[in-house]
């Protein structure tokens, strides 16, 4: 047998000779059948023929030989298998074409649909047989590599250009020396690491480190200096892709020239430089101040710099946008509102030729709109106003009040940065990170969370990985994680290498230890140093950081992505750099970076429309800013605005009214524990004592979830059946000096239990100035049981009847209207809105962590919350009932006030006409409901244009 | 990061399974699948799974795996209590499981008992810590959001229905304790809000999120859309040609309006169920939850979870009275879930069906967490019992309890590993970890045990590092398996 097997191992390595027949064969047979078939052209007929027969043959030749190669020279694996079946398939599928088209050619009538069908198919599946052998032999990515879009992993260009440096020297100096063990170093971060480092020690080999790269591994020495041919990783890296030893066994083998490279290292006297390997591109940290160019016809200093980008890249500016679609852009950026018809109009007819400048500094100036749209921003940014874990053990603060008032302050950058970093309470939260019950992995220790927060947030560079392992995406190491976490722990951090402890301590230290130091013998005295160090106009990463933020928000995408990200490569260094050495001059004022940039003519072109996201990434050149859809807020503050508040609770009120009402209902238990109340009427009173007579003025307000029906003294006062409007009652005659009696009827609806609440406030002024107050309480009581019918009067007595329970406010947010005061908030605007089901499906992120960019995509689960979802349609209703009021039942009217209120312009004739037949002249509720929602799901509302 | 083209996918596939009822079914899938460099997908044994959570804490002496019965009396002793009810025999030779448990009891010769589960070691017990640990194999926090096991299968394979959502949880309401932190799982993480759960707390009101908003007629529904829709081709925004966004933006609400409109969501209707299907099932929430996710499995769901639902002090979260709400909760699973494996088996679809119960951890009288790192106590267990709210499984245990699974290829009649049968009643043969766990389910639908999804420049994997295996046992021969669904 053995004397046999060599001739079917050699037929089988003719296999990959072999298979080019029939490829070249049947694809060019197929090309040629395609054109007869609409020319008949009957000349081509025999040559195909020939094609189709040889190909056949070829490819069942092909099929055996490769199944020879396969079972002499032991190939497996999946790939391997699907090549072979649909080889096999292939070559069945030819022979079955052949005798196709013989058979067809015999007859008297040619029939030839059955054939070509059979070819077609045929030439399919060749090319997938094709695709795969070919990724069997180039390896899996071997045309999806090169794709835009696909990350680069390491460029050889490096060894290649030391290699001839060095090449022909006959001796190398110290610093050549360095060059090349840095070179290889190098090498081996990229390519070898991921098995063999201290992180992971495969076959225990460890190549990150001097003693690992000597000492060797399992199978003996890794270098043998001087002598390539005895070194382990000389012998590993030169074997053919399909031995089992090879080296790298994952990703792509070296190229001939890092092969060289290594061997001539070894070869060399294997020199270990001890300069440390800055694998990984890094920016630099001091800011380049560009000059400007001086002879430009552009005025506005970006776009100065953006000319000479333009130019180099043979790019034209695009006219500015015209004035409906500024001022449009303009408020949603600045605000996050939609500008009312009658601004537009006036915006338009405004002859100012510096009008657009004049309009962004009167929005920057509305510092309350200002904050309420920008705080998401920060939110987001801070990982504030944090709806996830952590407060089960009061481990986690919010910043919400310190964040509000910076932003309507106008604080400047860096004394936000300052006051995040050397917090007082109200701003500790950012550092303090959350604590979960329990213990956790070291890598999400608060101090670590803390070092990983103000790397993402405002020094764009990720310390996640570093505070596991050294990173395998930049150039922190586990020492620099951990001595940077130190600044904000008691004492000095033991390091953790993947949640194990290594024994060594870690040393307090900046990341960027050039800046300053930061150690000190007391925390305050660290974080008091951070502040500064942070904020040191040398340390150009931090406001380059914020700088490429803003511009990410207002343009559609950052001079460099992604914005986390600040070592990547920027599409123009000069655009960002002097935008940054710009907002230093003005003193880290936000709102001057915001207007230096919309004062642009860049920020004023029109968008650009790319058809895929990944022309968005890598190799982008900029050419005018990039549709953004309307944020979650920006979403719902439109409608709020527009149709009918979508929301009137918020979870943080700054001109809160505040009051001890709390939510009761009755105390719904099963064998001894609080569960959810159960739907059903609940009956609630609550006696008080009025010491005086005289009675100026009493007021109630109530909020009942689901229904109420209100009483006093027996009188039947006002009923409800939505939490979010607050009841208001005026209350003065109904009161009596002595006892009275205050009784609700409640109902919670559903079919399951779920949150009922009441919540209720009394105010009872006298004449001569004493004031009375009474508010929802646990001593109030109630029942589940129908009570007799004068249970609302003041001498029933409530036997059995319970203390209530309160619920708290979680499943509740603060109302803006319960108030005694008078107020004009028609709507909570949605930045201050607990985290909420609907904004969550329009991408409001849960911010358990930091999300510096939204997703972009519009999802299913959004879809259907915008199709069906119950909340929406519910606002969509009650404003359709209110432009029904408002502005009567005439299509015309209402759909041209809807169009300049949520699109800024008119409807076109078509449009008109369009809406009117699907609605009428007369519509009803209903109607009204279904074009407001038409309009609001079109891309041309969700979109900044 | 540049996998954002499974929507385009979902809407290929969806209108390819709206045409091609009849034609050809070459699955060009698996061959597509080899070219891509990450994702080997491998020969299933399932489609769907059903994951039937047993929220709280579920006691493995109490249910699946009882130890020495020591009935109540005043005046007992706490550390003699392992199990507060009788043994009862199964289907199955030699396998008992304790009073109350008689219907799953009937079905075991079905399924496999994995009996030797660890939950992991977190300190000081939070069941929502566990629970997200149970549900995304990553011990919380994680610096990045870590998506559900749901959502993994969600995206990898997609709907197996186009029609159905990929991920559905049925019976967990958000409203009450640790509410926040019971949503930081339900969740798609990173992979985004696409493969997130579809939520349906109540599954006798599911129909309502699948259909027309209501009090909307179907024709109302339709005339709306088309309105949209003749808007969106005389609006000036589309003439400025393709744009991914605006496309996504279409594409979804055309997803959403055809879901919708389908009469498939009927499926999602528990009245078209005969009224003895439907009182057999009905032992509460939980049970329509299963009988909601038999008509899904039918019909094409592709992951599924009931929950008994998780609140603090309740269901499983037995912290007093532990016999008699453990013997509650026996009577609320019992039935509907030995009737969804026998429905299930009839109709044939157990084979392709997965059907796991579980538990975040296992409960003790004495013990809170483990031997050997044992944490705080949460309750007050006193040593001699005189009132017999005391008298059960009041504290959390974390070092063994007990895992089923049916069909999907699971080995029928499996018994895997062992607790010890005197205090700590710990896991002591072959012991299983959640990783493993997943790896199985993983295995069971074909999807790679190294999936991955990079994030922030790196690899996060199904399951910690990759390096989870799934527990080959369960599946009897898989590797003849594999071969016969590639030929």
């Amino acid at each position: 047998m053995e004397n046999t097997n060599w001739i079917l191992q050699l037929l089988g390595r003719l296999h990959p000779l072999l298979v080019h027949f029939p490829v070249g064969l049947l694809v060019v047979a197929f090309a040629l059948e395609l054109i007869t078939i609409k020319k008949k052209s009957t000349g081509l007929r025999e040559g195909i023929t020939w094609m189709v027969y040889i190909g056949a043959i070829s490819a069942t030749l092909s099929a055996l030989f490769g199944w020879f190669l396969k079972t002499q020279d032991e190939y497996s694996g999946d790939l391997v298998d699907n090549h072979q079946y649909t080889g096999i398939a292939t070559a069945v599928l030819a022979i079955i074409t052949a005798l196709l088209l013989k058979n067809s050619l015999k007859k008297a009538v040619v029939n030839l649909i059955a054939y070509r069908f059979m070819l077609g198919v045929t030439f399919v599946l060749l090319s997938i047989a094709g695709h795969l052998g070919a990724n069997l032999t180039h390896g899996e990515d071997y045309l999806t590599e090169i794709l835009p879009g696909k990350k680069e992993v390491y460029s050889n260009k490096e060894s290649g250009a030391l290699l001839s440096e060095l090449k022909g020297v006959s001796e190398l100096s110290d610093l050549q020396k360095d060059k090349l063990s840095l070179e290889v170093r190098g090498l081996f971060a990229h390519k070898c690491y991921q098995c063999h480092s201290e992180n992971k020690q495969k076959g225990n080999l460890i190549l990150d480190s001097k003693e690992g790269v000597f000492k060797g591994g399992k199978t003996g020495l890794a270098v043998v200096p001087g002598n390539p041919e005895e070194s382990e990783i000389y012998k590993r890296i030169i074997l053919p892709a399909n031995n089992k030893k090879v080296m790298p066994t994952k990703g792509k083998l070296l190229t001939a020239d890092e092969v060289a490279l290594v061997k001539l290292w070894i070869k060399e006297g294997a020199h270990w430089s001890d300069a440390e390997v800055k694998v990984f591109p890094e920016a630099t940290l001091a800011l380049k101040q560009p000059t400007l160019p001086k002879s430009s016809k552009e005025n506005h200093p970006l776009d100065k710099l953006i000319n000479v980008y333009f130019d180099k890249n043979s790019i034209n500016w695009q006219d500015a946008v015209n004035d409906r679609k500024f001022i449009k852009r303009a408020y949603l950026d600045v605000v996050g509102l939609l500008p009312k018809p009658e601004a537009i109009d006036a915006f338009v007819n405004n002859n100012n030729p510096n009008k657009r400048e004049v309009l962004i500094d009167e929005l920057l100036s509305d510092s309350e709109n200002y904050t309420q749209h920008w705080l998401s921003f920060w939110n987001d940014l801070l990982r504030n106003d944090y709806s996830g874990t952590g407060f089960i053990t009061r481990g986690r603060f919010q910043i919400t009040d310190w964040l509000y008032h910076s932003l309507k302050e106008n604080k400047s950058y860096d004394a936000m940065v300052s006051q995040l970093m050397n917090p007082t309470k109200k701003s500790e939260g950012f550092i303090k990170g959350i604590k979960w019950r329990g213990v956790v992995n070291s890598s999400q220790s608060t101090e670590m969370q803390a070092a990983q927060n103000i790397g993402q947030s405002l020094m764009g560079v990720n310390v996640k990985c570093a505070s596991c392992h050294n990173s395998f995406v930049s150039n922190l190491t586990l020492d620099q994680a951990y001595g940077f976490a130190s600044i904000f722990a008691k004492e000095p951090l033991e390091l953790n290498r993947c949640d194990k402890p290594i024994g060594k301590i870690a040393k307090v230290d900046f990341l960027y230890p050039e800046l300053g130091s930061v150690d000190g013998k007391t925390l305050q005295e660290r974080l008091l140093k951070l502040s500064k160090v942070m904020v040191n106009k040398e340390n150009g990463r931090l406001y380059r950081t914020i700088t490429n933020r803003i511009w990410e928000r207002l343009m559609g995408r950052g001079i460099i992505e992604p914005v986390d990200e600040m070592d990547n490569t920027p599409w123009n260094a000069e655009v960002l750099d002097w935008l940054a050495a710009d907002f230093i001059d003005a003193d880290t004022d936000l709102k001057h970076l915001i207007k230096r940039i919309m004062t642009s003519k860049a920020y004023q072109m029109p968008t650009v429309n790319y058809k895929k996201q990944k022309d968005l990434k890598k190799d982008y050149v900029f050419k005018g800013p990039v549709l953004r859809r309307l944020s979650a807020e920006q979403f719902s503050d439109a409608i709020s605005q527009v149709i009918s508040p979508v929301y009137v609770a918020v979870a943080y009120n700054p001109n809160e009214d505040k009051m001890p009402a709390q939510r009761i209902w009755h105390h719904q238990k099963d064998l001894t524990n609080t569960v959810l109340p159960l739907p059903g009427k609940r009956y609630f009173r609550k006696t008080f004592e009025l010491k005086k007579e005289n009675i100026k003025q009493a007021s109630v307000l109530i909020s009942v979830d689901d229904s109420y029906k209100l009483y006093i003294n027996g009188t039947p006062i006002g009923t409800g059946s939505n939490w979010t409007e607050v009841g208001k009652y005026d209350v003065t005659n109904v009161l009596v000096k002595g006892a009275n009696v205050i009784a609700i009827e409640g109902n919670n609806e559903g079919k399951i239990g779920n949150p009922a609440s009441i919540l209720f406030a009394m105010k009872v002024a006298f004449d001569g100035g004493e004031n009375f107050e009474l508010f929802s309480d646990e001593t109030w009581k109630s029942t589940d049981e129908k009570p007799n019918n004068n249970w609302v009067d003041l001498n029933f007595e409530p036997k059995r009847w319970k203390k209530v329970k309160n619920y708290r406010t979680s499943n509740w947010a603060k109302l803006l209207d319960f108030t005694f005061k008078e107020h004009q908030k028609t709507f909570a605007r949605a930045s201050l809105v607990k985290q909420h089901s609907f904004l969550k499906a329009l991408g409001r992120p849960n911010r358990e962590i930091v999300v510096t960019k939204r997703e972009e995509q519009a999802t299913l689960l959004q879809a259907l919350e915008l199709t069906n979802g119950a909340f929406f349609n519910g606002v969509l209703k009650q404003g359709a009932k209110k432009w029904l009021d408002v502005y009567g039942n005439n299509t015309e009217v209402i759909v041209d006030t809807l169009f300049q209120k949520l699109l800024g312009r008119h409807p076109s004739s078509e449009e008109q006409k369009i809406l009117i037949g699907a609605i009428g002249n007369q519509p009803n509720v209903e109607q009204i409901q279904d074009v407001f929602w038409s309009v609001l799901i079109s891309p041309e509302f969700q979109f900044i244009n | 990061m540049e996998k954002q083209n499974s929507r385009r996918e979902f809407l290929k596939k969806m209108t390819a399974a709206s045409i091609a009822a009849s034609t050809t079914t070459i699955s060009m899938s698996s061959f597509l699948s080899s070219c891509s460099p990450e994702v080997q997908k491998r020969a299933a044994t399932a489609d769907s799974v059903i994951l039937l959570w047993m929220a709280g804490g579920m006691a493995h002496t109490e249910t699946f795996d009882p130890k020495a019965y020591v009935p109540y009396e005043k005046g007992v002793e706490s550390k003699r209590i392992l199990s507060t009810f009788p043994k009862i025999p199964t289907v199955v030779d030699g396998l008992e499981f304790s009073e109350g448990l008689e219907g799953i009891g009937s079905v075991m010769d079905k399924g496999a008992i994995i009996r030797s589960y660890k939950s992991a070691d977190l300190g000081h017990i939070l069941h929502t810590r566990h629970q997200y640990h149970w549900h995304t194999c990553y011990e919380p926090p994680q610096s990045v959001q870590a998506p559900h096991i749901g959502a993994w299968i969600a995206k990898e394979l997609g709907p197996v229905n186009p029609v159905i959502p990929p991920f559905i949880s049925i019976g967990q309401r958000f409203t009450m304790g640790e509410a926040e932190e019971l949503k930081a799982f339900h969740s798609a993480g990173f992979l985004g809000t696409e493969y997130g759960p579809f939520l349906i707390p109540d599954p006798s009101s599911g129909l309502d999120s699948v259909r027309p908003p209501k009090g909307m007629s179907l024709k109302r529904f339709e005339s709306r859309y088309k309105l949209y829709k003749e808007l969106v081709n005389k609006s000036e925004i589309m003439e400025k040609g393709s744009n991914y966004q605006r496309e996504s933006l279409m594409r979804s609400m055309e997803q959403s309006y055809r879901l919708l409109n389908s009469p498939e969501a009927k499926v999602f209707d528990l009245s078209q169920e005969p009224k003895e299907v439907y009182d057999t099932y009905n032992t509460g929430r939980f049970g329509l939850g299963c009988l909601l996710a038999k008509r899904l499995a039918m019909n094409g769901g592709r992951f599924i979870s009931v929950s008994t639902e998780y609140e603090p002090f309740l269901g499983w979260d037995t912290h007093e009275n532990g016999h008699i709400r453990a013997k509650d909760m026996k009577a609320l699973i019992d039935r509907p879930i030995s009737q969804l494996i026998k429905d299930l088996d009839e109709t044939g679809h157990l084979d392709k069906t997965l059907i796991i119960l579980a538990s975040e951890f296992s409960r003790d009288a004495i013990m809170e967490g483990r031997p050997g790192e044992l944490v705080k106590n949460q309750v007050n267990q006193p040593d001699v019992i005189e009132d017999e709210k005391h008298y059960g499984m009041h504290r959390h245990f974390t070092d063994g309890s007990s895992i089923l699974m049916w069909g999907g290829g699971v080995e029928k009649g499996l018994v895997y590993g062992k607790t010890a049968d005197e205090r700590p009643c710990s896991s002591i043969e072959k012991p299983v970890v959640i990783d493993q766990i997943h790896q199985s389910v993983y295995h069971a639908l074909g999807i790679d045990s190294q999936t991955n999804y990079e994030i922030e420049g790196r690899p996060f994997y199904t399951t910690p590092d990759g390096k989870g295996t799934p527990i080959l046992d369960l599946f009897g021969k898989p590797m003849s398996a594999l071969q016969e669904k590639i030929v």
